[in-house]
């Protein structure tokens, strides 16, 4: 139980390479027909961002409307900019997180025309950065579908902008001290909002899921003492039923008597895994469950529970030591991977005299690599005090002890 | 805090960090051009930079506010010392350079200064000292210069992505909690399904013995008998995967009543039954009806079950008998057959799944299992259960 940690049975979670990759029934539902959480509403302030560039560029434009020797092109270029915004905008808010692929190509192209409009049309002045304004809102239009495409594709089109700019500014302006800072802002504001947003759009995801991980593993906290666990359940539920297809398919003669070695053998290890299923499914605790079934803390939380104490403890005792945990996990400034708990529970040695009669006490040693004691957010020490009493250690790695007093089972 | 909140933080930090960092480049880059400002000025401007950029590096640390505030005052500084007199220089470009420096350099600080009245008060203090210095450095000044404009918008945005992205986040949250609420229904309800098929032990006993007998190909058992199991069993599952408690037919196999009590007589005669299809003959002695809870029965008879398999399977003869006792505190079942026997050290409980399958499930109940037995001299198990 080390550094793996095992579903009841047969299949073997390693730390990285899970095995069980299932999306909840809940989730599946919350987020069917195309319903997102939260990245929609990001999306509309993407819109209303590039939204509200779009506008300070026309004003710009229409401020020194007469310097521009062709406005009617840049007009065009305006026009065809608010279709394609508005049109992008208005299927994105009606069919959701699917945008159709032809849209997309619609919308590359339009910002093509865009750009190659606007470019014309200030072409002769010698000045692109300087009086670019619907190309540079192209720019950030991309902000509206950035939650809907993969990131590599609208860095590529931010990049083609930029390349395209730069191309157009080498060919038409001189690059002087005077002109050459206004073309490197333009250059840079075509390119970094569209990798702002997808940095914003990727940290928001990350965030989302973990958010919804320590809500799903949540719920083992009002679990009974030993409980199958989602993952043990389901698969015995498929043990019955691939036992049930394979005696039926035996008692309706599909399968020929005596049986195959390749059947004989299916029929074998059905017996084995169900065996166990029905033997041991029972002697997990909920914080065995949460670990296994947690994408964040499966990777990086061991657990030594040999006693199956952890079912011992009480709501608040449990929901104490997952948020200590998520608390530890989460609060590096990097990646967490570089971060590991190591919880071992037991053996329980003593119990103690307390006002609501005889409890017993459960050591809790909480081993944590990877961290120094002063960069820990202090709201983890108030939840792993609603565990139990603490003391603190620093060796090489931190290690907290924790006494953790339960109701004797035998007691009641 | 919320854990959610905290990634939002996080979150806004990077945001700020990296939309800072990006308008200090563009910035840097637009005063390297030759020309756009004096090179004592550009030398004295290189440290502030540094300073700004240092800022922005240690944001995520625990002294934020002391790091936005030296970022934001290195910002000031680098433009009061761009446009300062002394630098007769006069450029058209110097307002263009530092217009990113206002918009994103310091302006990416807008992501973290919209949550508190005080950081808002920061926010619009720095927000319009530095349009309006960016206006200052402007050499041909309009009504507003261009530049100036694009800084402040720059704060602008900035201000409102931080406040559509913390809006964004209890959204998320709450459509989050629903899941949740929804996942813990779904896991009560898979935690009573598996208590449910992992109830239906006589069900699941049966099962088990008929896979293990497929397993072995079926050998040794009428084929028409073992097609039979299978149906029976197969039917079984069915009612069980369907909800309902399977209930046994007129064939009499397995009793999965939850009342209260059950005859035994009835159930023992299934489990005769069905070793008897299996070409073990067991004889019955002793007390015919025996009333027992419920669970008890179900760890009785599985035990006895898994007794009379280990006889088929490794005694060598064909026959077994099985003698029911009762008293006042218990009962008793001895399952004896006169086949190659063993010796108990050298086999062990262990091999013939005893301790698992007989001795845990009678202890479960409160009740044990003896083992008696000698090479050539056959096997003796009592098993007792509390009444």
């Amino acid at each position: 139980m080390s550094s793996s940690i095992e579903n009841t049975l047969g299949a073997v979670l390693t730390k990285r390479g899970r095995t069980v990759d299932r999306i909840p029934k809940a989730v599946q539902a919350a987020t069917a027909n195309g319903a997102t959480l939260g990245t929609a509403h990001l999306a509309l302030g993407g819109s209303l961002v590039a939204a509200l560039q779009a506008a300070f560029g026309f004003g710009l434009f229409l401020a020194r409307l007469e310097s521009y020797p062709r406005p009617e092109l840049t007009f065009l270029a305006w026009g065809i900019f608010v279709a394609a915004f508005v049109t992008t905008v208005v299927v994105f808010r009606t069919v959701g997180e699917h945008l159709p692929v032809w849209l997309i190509i619609a919308l590359t192209i339009a910002l093509g025309g865009i750009v190659t409009l606007d470019f014309i049309a200030i072409w002769s002045l010698g000045n692109i950065g300087g009086y670019a304004t619907a190309s540079v809102a192209a720019g950030f239009a991309l902000l509206t579908v950035v939650t809907v495409r993969q990131p590599v594709e609208v860095i590529a089109i931010a990049a083609a902008l930029g390349t395209a700019f730069i191309a157009a500014i080498v060919r038409t302006t001189p690059l002087t001290a005077e002109l050459l800072p206004t073309q490197i802002t333009v250059v840079s504001l075509v390119v970094i909002p569209a990798v702002v947003g997808v940095v914003i759009v990727r940290g928001f995801r990350r965030m989302v899921q973990v958010e919804l991980d320590r809500v799903l593993v949540q719920s083992t906290v009002s679990a009974p003492r030993y409980a199958v666990g989602m993952l043990a359940s389901e698969e015995l539920a498929r043990l019955d039923l691939a036992a049930e297809k394979l005696l039926e398919s035996v008692a309706t003669g599909q399968e020929p008597l005596p049986l195959t070695p390749g059947t004989a053998s299916t029929a074998a290890s059905l017996a084995t895994e169900l065996r166990l299923h029905l033997i041991e499914g029972r002697r997990e605790t909920w914080l065995h469950h949460a670990v296994s079934e947690s994408e964040f803390l499966g990777r990086s939380v061991s657990l030594v529970d040999k006693g199956s104490l952890a079912g011992l403890l009480d709501p608040a005792q449990r929901d104490g030591l997952l948020a200590a945990v998520w608390l530890l996990l989460s609060d590096s400034p990097k990646a967490t991977a570089n971060r590991s708990i190591r919880l071992e529970l037991g053996p329980v040695t003593r119990t103690a005299q307390t006002v609501v009669g005889h409890r017993l006490v459960v050591p809790v040693v909480m081993t944590i690599d990877g961290v120094s004691r002063n960069r820990i957010d202090p709201a983890a020490w108030g939840a792993i005090g609603t565990v139990g009493q603490y003391a603190i250690t620093q060796n090489r790695n931190l290690t907290v002890n924790i006494e953790c007093l339960v109701d004797n089972p035998a007691s009641h | 805090m919320d854990l959610i909140t905290k990634e939002r933080d996080r979150l806004l930090q990077r945001t700020s960090r990296l939309v800072g960092l990006c308008g200090a480049a563009v910035s840097l880059a637009s005063l390297s051009v030759p020309g756009v400002v004096s090179w004592t000025t550009y030398l004295a401007l290189l440290p502030l930079f540094a300073l700004l950029v240092l800022a922005h590096l240690r944001l995520p640390g625990r002294s934020q506010p002391l790091w936005i505030s030296v970022g934001l005052v290195a910002g000031f500084a680098i433009l009061v010392v761009g446009i300062s007199p002394w630098d007769s220089n006069e450029s058209v470009g110097l307002a263009t350079a530092l217009a990113p420096l206002a918009a994103a350099g310091m302006g990416g600080f807008a992501f973290l200064l919209t949550r508190s009245l005080p950081r808002l008060a920061v926010l619009v203090a720095c927000f319009l000292g530095s349009t309006w210095l960016v206006h200052v450095a402007t050499v041909d000044t309009g009504l507003f210069s261009a530049a100036a404009l694009s800084a402040g918008i720059g704060w602008i945005l900035s201000a409102f992505i931080s406040y559509w992205l913390a809006a964004s986040v209890p959204l998320a949250a709450r459509r989050i909690l629903n899941i949740g609420t929804a996942h813990r229904a779904e896991r009560q309800a898979s935690e009573t399904e598996a208590q449910r098929r992992q109830g239906a032990r006589l069900l699941h006993d049966t099962v088990l013995a008929t896979l293990t007998l497929l397993a072995h190909s079926g050998v040794g058992v009428s084929e028409d008998a073992l097609r039979q199991q299978a149906a029976d069993d197969a039917r079984l599952l069915r009612q069980l995967r369907l909800g309902a408690t399977p209930t046994p037919q007129s064939s009499g196999q397995y009793q999965l009543e939850s009342a209260e009590d059950t005859v035994l007589g009835t159930t023992l005669e299934s489990v005769k039954h069905r070793f008897g299809r299996m070409g073990l003959e067991v004889s019955w002695h002793g007390t015919g009806q025996v009333l027992l809870p419920t669970d008890v029965l179900d760890a009785f008879l599985l035990a006895l079950a898994e007794c009379l398999e280990n006889v088929r399977r490794h005694s060598g003869v064909t026959q077994a008998h099985v003698t029911i006792t009762e008293d006042d505190n218990a009962v008793r079942a001895m399952v004896t057959d006169s086949g190659v026997g063993f010796e108990l050290d050298a086999i062990g409980e262990h091999k013939l799944g005893f301790r698992e399958s007989v001795v845990g499930r009678l202890h479960e109940v409160g009740g044990n299992a003896r083992l008696f037995s000698t090479p050539g001299q056959g096997t003796t198990v009592v098993l007792e259960v509390p009444r």
